[in-house]
């Protein structure tokens, strides 16, 4: 039997590390001087919270008694149930902020898109499991993998979910790559990523860039077809962004790209949000103007700072300081799952253990890279922080997944 | 398990690792940039961000009259305002509702607002009542663009009008912006009169408090508990020389009338009462301005907006008598007892026709009867003596001809020519005797205004000295402490006492025996006066009447001149000494006059009048 000592503890204290902090954000941001600003079912939402990390913590106690396999077994199931409700939603889903991604149960609102990214690694994960022959030449069950990811990310789409999209987008390369796709036909996969970000800063940053991976990609593969494509890929991608930008974008799609390349261009519009997020944190300084005391907070310059915008709460009432803990709590975080994936013998506990480390790593990048201006925002919660109950509860499942893989990773070891 | 995967699977670990750790580290060290280094930049954004910095209007300076009764104070008004971007078209009912009025004139009204501009807020409505205003509080929720604000406008509680010396305020022009840089769009300064000259003292100072305000800009409360505000500093008031009651007097009887009387105290040159008419009603222009009225007095051919008082130049008739004897007798052309004889007309070229009859002339009987050809003949002389330009210098020293600097805008210097202007005028040795006799008598190119001739009755009443003409005696500042103005005061040094005895003498005369005897005799009132008519080539003939009294030592100089209203002594004899009676009685006793003059109207002919002087 295993020991309780064999239990992850600190991953565990890092949840609930960030959990508390969280609160604490949750707390000034919905219930300080500006909550008389807020509606009452906002304002609630600190009480909610609670409810959420109640439930969570029994889903967390609950999933430890799961035989690991069972996850494995279960697999295609959860991931083709998952898409059904998925269809169902969209068809009969309530749309909250233009996503229609909600289905209501009862007084409970839940976003199935969350509870899909579960299914879609322990379905991708099983899948990829036993087939690791993947090389330059031989794509298909590489193939395979992307489509089980591309489905889901398309459902996601038509319910007008970007940011949900991006999350499942980035797992196809860090689950590839995991399960042995040559390195450069990785670098080859995340390029677009790179290039994409750098054209709309600047075209020739994009030209820059391709022209480097192309040539690294050259250098770790040996495959001119390859380096052709990525060249030609990159290409493409920067014209395609500035025909994006001026051509195909709406003007406040365009607008919330500017806002984010220059914000000043339009200091009231698109780039209002910007301005007002980097000031909260800017203004936080290095040990923020004290609980409740955030000007930007309590004064609601922030939009939506319960959820996408927490770290701004946070940054400015408990300054670097307070931004700093966060950032080095996700740290520990990614890099000691990262570590239980590594120290895994079973390729499926891999898998998912790297799978959920990429989205939850994922959420926090893009979090904490739009509310300090480095990315266009993209609204995203902060994992086990921002306020929002299917973020939490799957965040929180997938955090206990890997614990219980962690946990009887001896046990599951034996079934390989 | 193939052999080599654990390698991969090692090094996959460190790749992850490595790129996972990168990026987290990008985002650490772009927080530590906007909290750490850019700290400085970011601080005051929050700052200002979140304090909204608002004035505060001070209150205008207060204006009292001479016996500290209040003639200017401030009023408040409420005025509804629109940001037409915010509003929205289907409150029009609802608004007009609350306002009374029909929806086609809220309709209206938003229509202007919005070609004005679609961003800044502009008054919907002024000047609402209290009930309005308190409903559109009550509904401000229900109606997005819609604002209120509270205004003061000036306030009248006398019933005099005053409207020339007061003056009236209106919103500063660009020009005032560059002056004044605190000044905000909208403010209104003052224009005219008293509100224009002591504008700087009225004005106060503005006040600055500092609100906190949310992104939505709503209002939470005061920063700091009102730490950083500074208070709005009241403008200073101002105590004027003006006697309302006389004030209301000279107005009643000035009413129906063009032209002007100023009352003076000959000891200070304090103004007593001034009026010009037709006056406008200062009312009217006050807070908001009625367009039509605005207009209105604008394009009236009688010019209401006009100060005769200070601003008109007439010649001063036989009203300039006193002051030639004056300059005859310090030049030594004449003396009280020189004998001129007059036949009935002066001749030089031609006849001056001459209404005081024939006989022989010494100078009392000479003021007393108006004698032209007793002033021709001391014109005459003085301009045979080369002393044309010393006349000019002499009449100068009693005011005429320039300025003096009353504390009211658009005062008129008048003209006394000298031989410069005359060369100006007629081409150098092109102007003889012919174009100068006229003026001995304050006919010809001579003008005055009416300010002027109160200044020169103050002269000879208070035995020649020149008194600085004022309306404002001091200013109270707002700790309490009052600072005077300068009323100064000095001996016009060629002035004899013995020749102003004489003049006043035939001054006297007028009252007792000449022109004055009918309707500027006051019962034990020594007052002395002189009448003159004024020729007018484009009418008839301006009618005025200068007067002080008591003979002695005089407590009130008046000047009076109505325009077009024939002989002196009918028309400003009347007013002027009614004046006098007013503010030395305190009533008036001879309601039979007083009735004349405030039923006067003009008359289309000349009324057949034969003892008149001229």
């Amino acid at each position: 039997m295993n020991s309780l000592r064999n239990m992850s503890w600190s991953l565990i204290l890092t949840w609930a590390g960030l959990t508390v902090i969280g609160l604490v954000g949750i707390y000034s941001a919905t219930q300080g001087p500006v909550s008389q600003f807020l509606p009452t079912y906002i304002q609630e939402n600190f009480f909610k919270q609670f409810v959420w990390i109640g439930l969570s913590l029994i889903i967390m106690f609950g999933i430890q008694f799961v035989a690991p396999r069972t996850f494995q077994e279960a697999s295609y199931l959860l991931y083709i149930l998952g898409l059904l409700i998925m269809i169902f939603t969209l068809l009969f889903g309530v749309e909250v902020n233009g996503a229609r991604s909600w289905i209501s149960i009862g007084p409970v609102r839940f976003q199935v898109s969350e509870l899909m990214k579960v299914a879609t690694i322990l379905a991708v994960a099983n899948y990829l499991t036993s087939r690791r022959d993947i090389t330059a030449e031989n794509l298909k069950s590489a193939t395979i993998a992307i489509v089980l990811i591309l489905i889901p990310t398309g459902l996601v789409i038509m319910q007008n979910d970007m940011g949900t999209a991006i999350v499942f987008l980035a797992l196809i390369p860090v689950m590839l790559f995991w399960s042995g796709l040559p390195y450069g036909i990785s670098l080859f996969m995340i390029s677009p990523a790179i290039i994409g970000y750098l054209s709309v800063i600047n075209w020739y940053w994009g030209l820059i860039s391709t022209i480097l991976i192309t040539i690294i990609i050259f250098f770790i593969q040996k495959r001119s077809w390859l380096s052709f494509a990525t060249f030609m890929l990159g290409i493409l991608i920067i014209i395609g962004v500035q025909v994006a930008l001026f051509q195909v974008l709406q003007p406040h799609q365009r607008a919330r790209i500017e806002a984010f390349t220059n914000p000043s261009f339009d200091p009231r519009g698109a780039g209002w949000n910007v301005i007002q997020a980097k000031t909260a944190i800017g203004s936080g300084g290095l040990y923020g103007k004290g609980f409740l005391q955030g000007t930007q907070t309590q004064l609601r310059f922030l939009p939506e700072q319960w959820t996408d915008f927490i770290f701004c709460v946070i940054g400015e009432e408990f300054g670097f300081i307070g931004s700093a803990t966060v950032i080095i709590l996700f740290i520990f975080l990614i890099l000691k799952l990262l570590n239980a994936a590594g120290s895994h013998k079973h390729p499926f506990a891999q898998l998912v253990i790297v799978g959920v480390t990429a989205v939850l790593f994922i959420h926090f990048f893009i979090n904490v890279g739009s509310a300090s201006a480095l990315l266009p925002v993209i609204g995203l919660p902060l994992p086990f922080v921002s306020y929002g109950g299917s973020a939490f509860l799957t965040d929180t499942l997938m955090l206990a997944i890997c614990l219980n893989l962690d946990f009887y990773k001896r046990q599951f070891s034996i079934y390989v | 398990m193939r052999p080599g995967t654990n390698d991969r699977v090692r090094t996959s670990i460190r790749v992850l690792q490595f790129v996972m750790l990168g990026l987290c580290l990008i985002v650490l060290g772009r927080v530590f940039q906007l909290q750490i280094l850019d700290f400085d930049t970011y601080e005051p954004i929050s700052k200002s961000n979140a304090l909204r910095q608002e004035f505060v209007s001070p209150a205008r300076g207060l204006i009292f009259d001479r016996n500290g009764t209040l003639l200017v104070d401030n009023e408040p008004i409420y005025s509804i305002t629109i940001k037409p971007a915010k509003f929205d078209m289907d409150k029009i009912p609802l608004l007009a509702s609350i306002v009374g009025v029909p929806d086609s004139v809220v309709q209206r009204k938003v229509k202007e607002a919005q070609h004005f501009s679609w961003y800044r807020s502009s008054r919907l409505f002024t000047e609402v009542n209290f009930d309005v205003f308190s409903k559109i509080q009550e509904n401000i929720w229900r109606l997005p663009g819609i604002g209120h604000q509270i205004e003061s406008k000036r306030h009248y509680p006398t019933p005099t009008n005053i409207s020339h010396i007061l003056g009236y305020l209106r919103e500063a022009s660009e020009k005032d912006y560059e002056k004044y840089p605190d000044l905000r769009l909208g403010d209104k300064i003052g224009k005219s009169g008293l509100e224009q000259v002591y504008q700087e003292y009225l004005r106060g100072k503005l006040g600055t408090e500092y609100i906190r305000v949310n992104a939505l800009g709503q209002s939470m409360g005061s920063y700091n508990n009102g730490e950083l505000d500074t208070p709005p500093e009241k403008g200073n008031d101002i105590m004027t020389t003006l006697d309302t009651d006389l004030q209301i007097t000279a107005e009643k009887l000035m009413k129906g009338k063009r032209g002007s009387v100023v009352a003076m105290d000959p000891n200070d040159g304090s103004i007593l009462a001034m009026v010009s008419s037709p006056q406008y009603d200062i009312r009217k222009l006050s807070g908001r301005i009625d367009s039509d009225y605005w207009k209105s007095i604008n394009a009236d051919t009688t010019n209401p907006l006009y100060n005769r008082a200070i601003s008109s130049q007439k010649p001063p008739g036989s009203t300039f008598k006193p002051l030639m004897a004056l300059i005859g007798l310090h030049l030594g052309i004449i003396t009280p007892e020189t004998v001129i004889n007059n036949p009935g007309y002066f001749y030089l070229g031609r006849r001056y026709h001459d209404h005081a009859p024939a006989g022989k002339y010494k100078l009392r009987k000479a003021i007393e009867l108006s004698s032209n050809t007793y002033f021709f003949t001391v014109m005459y002389r003085l301009i045979r003596n080369g002393d044309f330009n010393k006349w000019h210098n002499l009449a100068q020293d009693f005011g005429l001809g320039r300025q003096n600097y009353i504390d009211l805008p658009s005062e008129t210097r008048g003209i006394i020519p000298d031989s410069s202007y005359m060369n100006n005028a007629f081409g150098k040795g092109k102007w003889g005797y012919g174009d100068l006799m006229s003026m001995g008598i304050g006919q010809g190119m001579v003008s005055v205004s009416p300010l002027q001739m109160a200044l020169v009755t103050s002269e000879i009443g208070n035995g020649g000295y020149w008194v600085q003409p004022h309306v404002v005696k001091a200013i109270r500042k707002n700790d309490g402490s009052i600072v005077q103005t300068k009323a100064s005061k000095h001996k016009i040094d060629w002035v004899d006492s013995n020749d102003v005895q004489v003049v006043k003498d035939g001054m006297r005369r007028v009252i007792t025996e000449g022109t004055g005897r009918w309707y500027a005799k006051i019962k034990d009132v020594t007052i002395c006066g002189k009448t003159g008519t004024a020729q007018n080539p484009h009418g008839e003939d301006h009618s005025w009447f200068i007067a002080f009294a008591p003979m002695d030592h005089p407590k009130i100089a008046v000047a009076a001149l109505v325009e077009n209203a024939g002989y002196g002594s009918l028309t400003a004899a009347p007013i002027a000494s009614l004046v006098i009676e007013k503010y030395l009685k305190g009533k008036i006793e001879r309601q039979r006059i007083y009735d004349m003059m405030l039923n006067f109207t003009y008359k289309d002919k000349k009324k057949e009048e034969s003892s008149e002087d001229e």
